[in-house]
């Protein structure tokens, strides 16, 4: 049933007139991706910056909730900018991607990502610096690190896993 | 002089091996494209001070420091893997057409005399202004200066791969 359901999701992505111009067009697969990939440099960084204060390893002048606070609007904005540029390349050919482990696996961790940024490391990094110890800050800061990583190792195994069926390599030769 | 050079490297057994292994591209190209996180991500929220628009309430000084270490450590990275991929297919690289490798290499000596530049000014008075609520124009170029040449360079670095033979 869900897997009819997600099927389905992904043949209407495929068959969107947006996944059809983009991957008609020379340009803008690769123009999308430029964004996914500066997008990827800002919320890695935030959230780099934020774990490195939580294991006390960085940025420790400030306290980790002031940081929070400083750092979250880009991390919400390069995330929302991540998300809309990965379901406009996912939609080129996410009928492919329906069936690839590397994509699979990257959802997964992209879920688990973001329930786990938006719940326990919210709560923590928010917290007053004093409320949890430092074995529960690292562990914290750790899990945010392994699951984050996981989606970036799954984002970058998808390119090897398939070709893209976008042709800009054969046009610009 | 330089062309010989290339071909010369790209026949030792080192750029032979990152040509052939399975794993060596796929591996360093990640680390490469991973390290962006702690790069450009970091790069950007420094910027983003020099423009006054983050951790304003900071000293300068004491953002500096506290960023820097972490921005050689990525920048350190950035190279290395870069120089490795550089040498699987050291022609090839140079040779890009469009020349996406040659604007990348002058974007990034760009953005080293940025930095220089900044040191040797604005960079040198920065106890002056450290505080101060709004940041001084030559700062605020600096900053911007900055992040449009690493979002170049992030693109141009994208270009290249799609310009590169396929292995």
């Amino acid at each position: 049933m869900l897997k009819s359901l997600l099927l389905e999701f992904c043949r209407w992505c495929n068959n969107s007139w947006w996944g059809h111009g983009i991957r008609d067009s020379t340009w803008l697969f690769p123009f999308v991706e430029i964004f996914h990939l500066i997008g990827l440099g800002i919320l890695g960084g935030t959230i780099l910056i934020l774990n490195l204060r939580l294991m006390r390893l960085a940025f420790r002048s400030e306290s980790t909730a002031e940081l929070a606070g400083e750092v979250r609007p880009w991390m919400l904005g390069s995330l929302a900018v991540m998300l809309l540029s990965g379901f406009l390349l996912f939609s080129t050919e996410a009928v492919k991607m329906y069936g690839n482990w590397a994509f699979q696996f990257k959802m997964l961790f992209l879920l688990l990502a973001i329930i786990y940024t938006f719940t326990v490391h919210r709560k923590i990094t928010l917290a007053d610096d004093g409320r949890f110890g430092a074995a529960v800050r690292i562990f914290v800061a750790t899990v945010s690190l392994l699951l984050w990583t996981g989606v970036g190792l799954g984002g970058r195994a998808l390119g090897y896993v398939t070709t893209s069926v976008n042709s800009v390599s054969d046009l610009l030769r | 002089m330089l062309a010989s050079f290339l071909e010369w490297l790209s026949n030792t057994q080192f750029s032979t091996f990152m040509r052939e292994s399975t794993w060596a591209e796929p591996i360093v190209e990640s680390i490469h494209v991973l390290t962006l996180t702690l790069f450009l991500g970091f790069a950007v929220m420094l910027d983003m001070r020099l423009l006054g628009v983050t951790l304003k309430r900071r000293r300068m000084s004491e953002v500096l420091a506290q960023f820097n270490p972490w921005l050689f450590a990525g920048f350190a990275v950035m190279i290395v893997t870069g120089v490795l991929l550089f040498c699987g297919d050291p022609v090839s690289f140079y040779n890009t057409h469009p020349p996406f490798f040659k604007i990348k290499m002058i974007m990034l000596v760009l953005a080293g005399l940025n930095v220089l530049i900044f040191n040797a000014t604005i960079g040198r008075k920065v106890a002056e202004w450290d505080l101060s609520p709004s940041t001084p124009g030559a700062a605020k170029v600096a900053g911007v200066v900055s992040i449009v040449l690493w979002v170049l360079i992030v693109a141009a670095g994208r270009a290249i791969a799609y310009v590169l033979p396929p292995p």
